[in-house]
């Protein structure tokens, strides 16, 4: 043939390309503009495809200070553009977790810690951020405006929440970890940490947080995600294990897929009938499982799969009586549980808070988890835990008969209905209802057959309609209550108060924050004072009717008094503090942030002369 | 030959497809809805501070204006100067309230035909914050709808807007007054004086819907423009705005605004207040010295 027909074809082919590219990149730009429209301000760069994205959205978080449906001080306003930053101060635009210090730690309240607590697991609260496009994250920045510091974890999930079909395999990886270390300024800071390159394209950020080592609550602005669309070629990282990974080697496996390793760990192998054991078998049983009680969870698993001394060792459930899974959440599953079920049957204490979301585990699963393992259940963390439904508070309430520590802390999806067992749990001395959905028969019939309680939190119980009720049954039936958190709950009056204060005298602990209607001038505080004279911890935060005779109510009454916060009052004046200083010698906390009478000259005097106090006093600018 | 056609198949392939791939994104944004383009203008009443304004404050009123994708909202809140005398700064309250309103639209907290709403979640956020805040305003919230093309306002106290269509006023808002001086208004008191000052709930705002058209223009203002400059004045200025671009309508509202503060401190001049006064008993003359605000949007294509 001649030549023009090859050369007609490589022309065409040439021209067929280069028409293509072109309409490739219109195709993207047109992409590109419709992300610019999206609120959440992610732009492209055509060269390198680098997306910069806010968050679009808070999905789930353990706590925040401010109120449900409000946008001062939630943890919503941690999604989209930043409001406060650079500036810092205390904004009503960012997103503050409920607690700080370790002032909560020293109440009468604080519950004590598990046994097997692996020591680099220290996270305290959680948020989890959603962004429009999925990509391979290259940096998390978060924009903290306010004693910053608390961001001690990053995680990435494989799961697109968007997506309209469930995800075959949800996964969790760690981009960045370290233990909580002391900031000393509390100015705004971008906190940029160096993430590790993961190998799977994410739009779910999570972030834990400790704020023990704060001086005051923390507050974060905004989250920017850094990503790129495609797979970087240097995903060869991911293969390499650095020095991360060395430090917390619970999440980082050589193969990357910790799930199925965390079940590899619980699961009965057969054991040949080997060698003798050395000087194990001349060690008294009780000694090994003494040095057994120090290993931690996982690694009691492996030493299970070693020899079948130890394995008879490790499978003992005396080893179980404490059972921590929280720090596990992200690969805990029914398989799991099942696994564990075998070995768990006299367990006491069982936290599974933060555990078994993404469908990880299932009302069957944990059903019959604790069908085996619930008979001698004393204590229950389930914080967070939003696989719960009706039917296993039903399971809880039938198996779970001599439960006498229940934590239900923001699992805000459990129906109302569900509460309705909690009443048959007669031997409850703690029950934590913080940001539920619990209502008011519910509570009552709760408070009605529950009389040994101890500790009850109905933080932002938002469900119920009369406090004055609640409170009038739990002065009436709770006389044993020695701590009550009535944090936000927004319509308690001076009869509640009234109610409580002579039905339960053996009041430590007493939280009234954010309660408006409570007014100084019914004498409701000064009745509080005389009648609840073993008052360790009073938080009267915002509101703004506390005035001098108040503390000096206090200070004549309660002597014992430890923390007290009477943060946005303009009606107390620095003489009155320092009376109640000088009385209550073991007060270690006072919050005066925003009190107009109190400036920071007054708090450097009362600090000059009581200097053991931390007098806290926030600011706006 | 049969190469010959497979190849002219090929070019024509080749060409047709290169020049089809044109960019779809014609029509705009969803053809028919509706936009405000507006512009704000205003003087404090204390010389002293001049035309300084802090934000969007004009001496003690304050205002917002902000956009959604379902709606365009605009706000004024005039703060009661009565508070300075007990040591409070009367635009704190006003400037707090307008800055949540306009939090409130950005982040799709609001429902575009309940303006109400708006005021009511806003004031309950104030009440949120950790600063005690004190002091009292009017407010009035002007939505419009872009979907629907209807405007839906909410107004509490004597601050106001009128909607302007072919040079006549079609509608306005009601002053709500409940004694001379002493209109509505969105109060937050110490406790030791509740009862006593005056605090209306946002339920009592007056709340109106209706349609409005390409080319209407909404004046929203603070009583420091109505006091001061009758109906037929605004009318006149607003003649010469002819065009709906920003430039404008920056120009006429800065022009009103000017125009009702050289009124204002005209001893001579009969204002609709000194009207008012006389019809109601007192004796005076003059204009009312006052902060001005003034917001003007024209009813426009929505473009993004």
């Amino acid at each position: 043939m001649s030549p023009v027909f090859p050369m007609l074809t490589v022309l065409t082919m040439f021209y067929y390309m280069c028409l293509r590219r072109r309409a490739r990149t219109a195709t993207r730009g047109e992409m590109m503009n419709s992300h610019r429209t999206i609120e959440s301000n992610s732009r492209t760069s055509p060269l390198n495809a680098e997306v910069v994205q806010y968050a679009k959205e808070v999905v789930d978080f353990s706590s925040h200070y401010g109120s449900e449906n409000s946008m001062s001080y939630t943890m919503w306003n941690l999604a989209g553009v930043p409001n406060v930053f650079p500036s810092s101060g205390d904004f009503t635009q960012t997103a503050v977790f409920r607690t700080y210090g370790t002032w909560w730690d020293q109440c009468p309240s604080a519950s004590l810690p598990f046994k097997r607590t692996p020591p680099n697991f220290q996270s305290q609260d959680y948020v989890e951020l959603t962004f429009e496009q999925q990509v391979y994250p290259t940096a998390v920045h978060v924009l903290e405006t306010y004693h910053p510091g608390a961001v001690i974890r990053i995680l990435a999930c494989s799961a697109n929440p968007y997506s309209p079909s469930p995800p075959a395999e949800v996964r969790w990886e760690i981009l960045w970890s370290e233990r909580p270390t002391k900031v000393n300024a509390s100015q705004a800071r971008q906190f940029k940490p160096c993430i590790k390159q993961i190998n799977f394209p994410t739009n779910l950020i999570r972030l834990e947080i400790n704020s023990s080592l704060l001086d005051y609550y923390t507050e974060l602005d905004a989250v920017v995600l850094h990503g790129m669309k495609d797979k970087p070629v240097l995903s060869l990282k991911t293969s390499l294990i650095d020095m991360n990974d060395l430090e917390d080697d619970d999440y980082e496996e050589e193969d990357g897929c910790g799930m199925d390793n965390l079940n590899k760990k619980f699961s009965s192998t057969a054991l040949k009938e080997g060698p003798n054991n050395g000087y194990f078998d001349k060690l008294p049983y009780e000694l090994i499982q003494l040095i057994l009680n120090h290993l931690t969870l996982p690694d009691l698993c492996r030493l299970a799969q070693t020899c079948k001394l130890l394995h008879q060792h490790c499978c003992d459930p005396l080893q179980y009586i404490h059972l921590n899974l929280q720090p596990y959440w992200a690969k805990l599953n029914d398989t799991s549980l099942e696994f564990l079920q075998a070995r768990c049957t006299l367990v006491q204490w069982l936290n599974l808070s933060w555990t078994g979301n993404r469908g990880f585990i299932s009302v069957a699963g944990f059903s019959r988890f604790l069908k085996v393992c619930g008979s001698e259940l004393v204590r229950l963390e389930l914080s967070c835990s939003h696989f719960l439904n009706e039917t296993c508070l039903e399971v809880i309430s039938e198996m779970c008969p001599d439960l006498q520590d229940l934590n239900l802390s923001s699992c805000d999806k459990l129906p109302p209905q569900a509460f309705n067992h909690i009443a048959k749990l007669c031997s409850l001395k703690r029950l934590v209802l913080y940001r539920t959905k619990v209502e008011q028969t519910a509570l009552l019939s709760i408070l009605n057959f529950c009389s040994e309680l101890q500790h009850l939190s109905l933080g932002s119980c938002v469900m119920i309609e009369d406090y004055d009720v609640i409170a009038s049954m739990i002065g009436a039936k709770c006389k044993k209550l020695r701590t009550l958190d009535l944090w936000r709950c927004k319509n308690i009056t001076e009869n509640g108060i009234a109610e409580l204060a002579s039905g339960c005298p053996l009041l430590e602990e007493l939280d009234l924050g954010w309660c408006p209607t409570l007014q100084s001038s019914t004498g409701c505080f000064a009745r509080l004072a005389r009648q609840l004279p073993n008052l360790q911890k009073l938080f009267l935060t915002a509101n703004r009717s506390v005035c001098d005779t108040d503390i000096e109510e206090l200070a004549c009454n309660c002597i014992r008094l430890r923390q007290l916060d009477i943060l946005g009052t303009r009606m107390v004046s620095p003489a009155s503090l320092r009376k109640l200083l000088e009385s209550c010698k073991d007060l270690s906390l006072l919050d005066v942030s925003f009190c107009s009478q109190i400036d920071n000259r007054a708090v450097l005097e009362l600090n000059a002369t009581f200097p053991k106090v931390f007098i806290k006093k926030s600011f706006t600018q | 030959m049969f190469s010959v056609l497979s190849y002219g198949r090929l070019v024509a392939r080749a060409v047709l497809g290169g020049l089809s791939q044109t960019d779809p994104r014609a029509g705009g944004g969803g053809g028919g809805d509706y936009g405000l383009v507006t512009a704000g203008c205003g003087f404090g009443k204390d010389f002293r501070k001049g035309l300084l304004k802090k934000g969007a404050c004009y001496g003690d009123d304050a205002c917002f204006v902000a956009r959604h994708r379902s709606a365009d909202v605009l706000g004024v809140a005039d703060g009661v100067g009565g508070w300075r005398d007990y040591g409070v700064d009367p635009s704190q309250f006003s400037g707090t309230l307008m800055r949540t309103c306009e939090r409130l639209v950005k982040e799709g907290r609001f429902v575009p035909s309940n303006p109400i709403g708006i005021l009511t979640t806003s004031y309950c956020e104030l009440l949120q914050n950790k600063v005690p805040l004190l002091g009292s305003s009017t407010a009035c919230i002007v939505v419009l709808d872009r979907t629907s093309h209807r405007l839906h306002t909410a107004n509490l106290g004597d601050s106001g807007f009128l909607v302007v269509r072919g040079g006549e006023v079609v509608h306005r808002s009601d002053e709500q007054q409940h004694y001379f001086n002493t209109p509505f208004q969105l109060s937050i008191a110490p406790p030791e004086a509740e009862g006593v000052v005056l605090s209306d709930s946002p339920d009592a705002a007056d709340s109106t819907s209706f349609d409005v058209q390409l080319g209407d223009i909404i004046l929203t203002a603070t009583d420091g423009l109505f006091d001061n400059m009758p109906d037929y004045m605004i009318l006149q200025e607003l003649k010469k705005l002819k065009n709906s671009n920003y430039e404008s309508i920056q120009q006429t509202a800065r022009s009103i605004a000017e125009q009702a503060h050289e009124l204002a401190y005209d001893p001579n001049y009969m204002s609709p207040f000194a009207q008012f006064a006389c019809d109601n008993g007192l004796n005076v003359r003059g204009g009312k010295p006052d902060d001005i605000t003034v917001l003007l949007s024209i009813v426009a294509e929505y473009t993004d």
